[in-house]
């Protein structure tokens, strides 16, 4: 008899890889609620699917590709609202300004930066760095060859750093995006 | 001469930061960057953006799980069996084993209707610190070492580690018998835990690999579940068993970290059902 619901064991690792899904939704769409509503997503669509999922294989490299494919549906379905909301990445560098422990400087620029990255950066940049998944992880989940992800790290980490050594302003550079977008 | 060295592109050297290159590459790009200040700066600037980027995000690990989101995990989609039935039936068909009948019996107790959930509370964080603060300690592993003197002086310490600690811990601290699985217990440490005191207990095997429980009275919003998470090198296993919250700690690997926890659940739940003695 096909088992249609998934187990209590995939469930609780479905779970345990919520905090590391959250965090990779935030650093991906900034915004805390919007970040939560993709991992909601993806939490359904693993469910929906979990007969496909090799217990083989890492679940975590799993979820994230789910939460990729996730994302990019989302990106084409609302191609007319960008994915920086402006007054939301304003309220987040207040949150970290007001944050004591932190490098103020430094990470107010840091999340400008981010955000002004093409997600065809971002993705690979995020899941190397802050996931800190190995290149092949990083090209399964994403579905791209290795060498790809390989060239995309290093021209994110070139235009980063581009960012923070030259945006003087980055809140105005923000507005001026919006008009863009 | 470095003038006939070919510049490694910046690909290979931002592969090279992320441990991706290896061998005569990675020399290549070592040696480049020992001969070229500007270069060098240049991948130290980009090792500090990552570092600030994983130092960003790390926050959101800690944040409580909304309840949406572990609502949606155990959301079942049609089918009303009771929950024991078709996790019965589930475990079956995918041919589970014990650990998934531990998992299983331990969620379907722990779940009187409602499902208290959250990320991986933050006293799980201070075992897996307690562990790394005081395993590999030579001297002083334990404040009540079990393992000096003869077998009766050992006994007798055993005996008032278990007395003191469930006195200052406000649950019963039973001194797991692990040996089957290789460990002796070494003794154990009272500890401050978020609200009150929390009791470590310390094992080591013949390689002198050590394991510790941690046990703490458990919160409200602590999850019953039997779950498993890395913090670091660390894996820890952590579950709630009455008014006990347990973390099992350790360098080992996930199997037999879940055959020591299943050990400890299981005297536990001996222990739990007879008369103490």
């Amino acid at each position: 008899m096909p088992n249609v619901q998934a187990n209590d064991v995939f469930r609780q690792q479905l779970l345990g890889a919520i905090p590391r899904l959250r965090r990779y939704a935030r650093s991906l769409v900034f915004d805390a609620a919007a970040a939560d509503d993709l991992v909601q997503t993806t939490l359904e669509r693993a469910l929906a699917h979990w007969h496909q999922f090799d217990q083989r294989r890492d679940l975590l490299v799993w979820v994230l590709s789910i939460a990729h494919n996730a994302h990019m549906d989302q990106r084409r379905r609302d191609s007319r609202v960008s994915v920086v909301d402006p007054e939301r990445a304003s309220a987040e560098q207040d949150a970290i300004a007001a944050d004591p422990g932190v490098d103020i400087g430094l990470r107010l620029d840091l999340i400008n930066a981010l955000a002004r990255l093409s997600v065809e950066q971002r993705e690979p940049l995020l899941l190397v760095s802050v996931e800190q998944l190995t290149y092949a992880e990083c090209a399964e989940v994403l579905r791209i060859p290795v060498g790809t992800v390989m060239s995309r790290v290093s021209r994110a980490r070139v235009a980063l750093r581009q960012w923070l050594d030259g945006s003087v302003r980055p809140t105005s550079n923000l507005r001026s995006l919006r008009r863009v977008v | 001469m470095n003038m006939d060295t070919q510049r490694p592109d910046d690909e290979l050297i931002s592969a090279w930061l992320d441990g991706e290159v290896e061998g005569a590459d990675g020399e290549r790009v070592q040696a480049w960057l020992r001969d070229h200040p500007d270069d060098a700066a240049r991948v130290r600037l980009w090792a500090a953006d990552r570092d600030a980027l994983r130092a960003r995000m790390a926050s959101v690990l800690d944040e409580p799980v909304p309840e949406r989101l572990s609502q949606a995990v155990w959301r079942r989609s049609g089918g009303s069996s009771g929950v024991r039935g078709a996790w019965l039936q589930a475990a079956m068909a995918a041919g589970l084993l014990l650990a998934g009948a531990l998992f299983g019996a331990a969620w379907v107790r722990g779940t009187p209707g409602e499902l208290r959930l959250s990320s991986a509370p933050r006293w799980t964080q201070r075992a897996a610190v307690a562990h790394a603060v005081y395993a590999p300690e030579v001297r002083h592993p334990v404040e009540v070492n079990v393992r000096e003197g003869d077998a009766a002086q050992q006994r007798e310490q055993e005996q008032h580690l278990s007395r003191w600690l469930t006195r200052r811990v406000s649950v019963p601290v039973k001194l797991f018998d692990l040996r089957e699985q290789g460990f002796e217990l070494v003794g154990g440490r009272l500890l401050p835990d978020g609200a009150g005191p929390s009791a470590q207990l310390m094992y080591q095997d013949g390689a002198g690999q050590r394991v510790t429980i941690y046990l703490r009275k458990a919160d409200q919003d602590t999850p019953a579940a039997f779950r498993f998470e890395r913090q670091g090198d660390l894996g820890l296993f952590y579950w709630v068993e009455g008014d006990c919250g347990f973390a099992l700690v350790g360098p080992q690997s996930r199997e037999r970290l879940l055959a020591l926890a299943q050990s400890i659940y299981q005297q536990d739940q001996r222990t739990a059902s007879a008369p103490s003695r």
